[in-house]
């Protein structure tokens, strides 16, 4: 109820069939590799739209927020026969390899791909979507903790940005952004 | 936290824009905006303000994008804070927790939500809503007890 309510004063008119081009010059091409050894692009093999964020397999921050999150707008979608692929592009290249990344993922959806790279591979990626990677301090259970992008990012199956996600928002509310771009029309 | 809270999460490094917003100065409180809407932490006058100052830092170091609540109520989602030149924006949204501002940007509205892209803080009226007074510390374990 209080979620509700507040969402009146976050939510301006209507939601998104036709919105314009985004304000924000977002998005572009890098080649990673992902947790099956395999270089996957900005555009998904299958066509698929995608949700994208830039975290860490193991981060205990906004990434325990967002993750989530996407595996939760992803399965909404599958009911309605939308079809998303959650996919992670890792700050901490260090710690996410494509031995260690794929596990964690798996426990947050097993769609999760997780795509890492050399340091300018994945510079190329930030770049893209201007995400600034600032190491913050070292946990000593948990390895270097890292400030980075905090928007879930929606692409089509090109790879083409749509629109961006706050990840504050709850997953009904999201999934409901996300059909705004990818229902069936016809 | 020590470490943490000098340096900032710049929520989001946009370049330059592609399409033209709407200019506004809106004051507000920069708000952390996970605790406004999860209501995990208490009701929206509990986590505002001097009472959720430590929770707001947390948040925003944590990757939590900060919020400007409007005097009317509006909330908008701040993109940017661009009061520094360079990346150190970050340091602007962690020394802006719970203050209240009076913000010159570029307002964009999509898909239901109202964004902000704040060029400029005019000014900044430091913290003004004593919560703390009803509240205490929100959540009481935001602020670790001294070993």
């Amino acid at each position: 109820m209080l979620r509700r309510a507040l969402a009146v004063s976050l939510l301006a008119a209507s939601s998104a069939a036709a919105e314009p081009p985004l304000p924000f010059d977002l998005g572009g091409a890098y080649a990673l590799t992902n947790q099956f050894g395999e270089t996957r692009t900005e555009a998904d093999p299958e066509g698929h739209a995608q949700l994208l964020f830039f975290g860490y397999a193991n981060c205990l921050n906004i990434c325990s927020a967002a993750l989530p999150l996407m595996a939760d707008v992803v399965d909404a979608l599958a009911e309605d026969g939308i079809a998303v692929t959650p996919v992670m592009i890792t700050v901490a290249p260090d710690q996410d390899t494509v031995e260690t990344m794929g596990a964690p993922l798996a426990e947050i959806h097993p769609d999760f791909i997780g795509l890492t790279g050399d340091r300018a591979t994945l510079q190329t990626a930030y770049d893209a979507f201007a995400i600034e990677v600032e190491p913050l301090f070292q946990d000593p259970e948990y390895g270097w903790v890292y400030a980075h992008g905090s928007f879930v990012h929606l692409l089509d199956g090109a790879g083409d940005m749509l629109t961006l996600l706050p990840p504050i928002l709850d997953a009904e509310r999201s999934a409901d952004i996300v059909r705004g771009y990818l229902a069936p029309r016809g | 936290m020590r470490y943490a809270l000098p340096l900032l999460l710049s929520s989001l490094a946009l370049p330059a824009t592609a399409a033209e917003g709407t200019r506004i100065q809106v004051t507000g409180e920069i708000i952390d905006t996970w605790c406004y809407y999860s209501g995990v932490m208490g009701g929206p006058d509990a986590v505002v303000g001097s009472a959720h100052h430590t929770c707001a830092l947390w948040c925003s170091a944590g990757g939590i994008p900060v919020g400007l609540l409007a005097e009317d109520g509006t909330v908008y989602m701040v993109l940017k804070i661009a009061q520094d030149a360079t990346s150190a924006s970050g340091d602007t949204q962690l020394s802006l927790a719970a203050h209240t501002v009076t913000a010159d940007g570029m307002f964009y509205e999509r898909d239901g939500l109202n964004y902000i892209v704040v060029s400029e803080v005019i000014s900044d009226m430091d913290i003004v809503n004593p919560t703390h007074e009803d509240y205490g510390t929100v959540p009481p374990f935001s602020f670790p007890e001294p070993e």
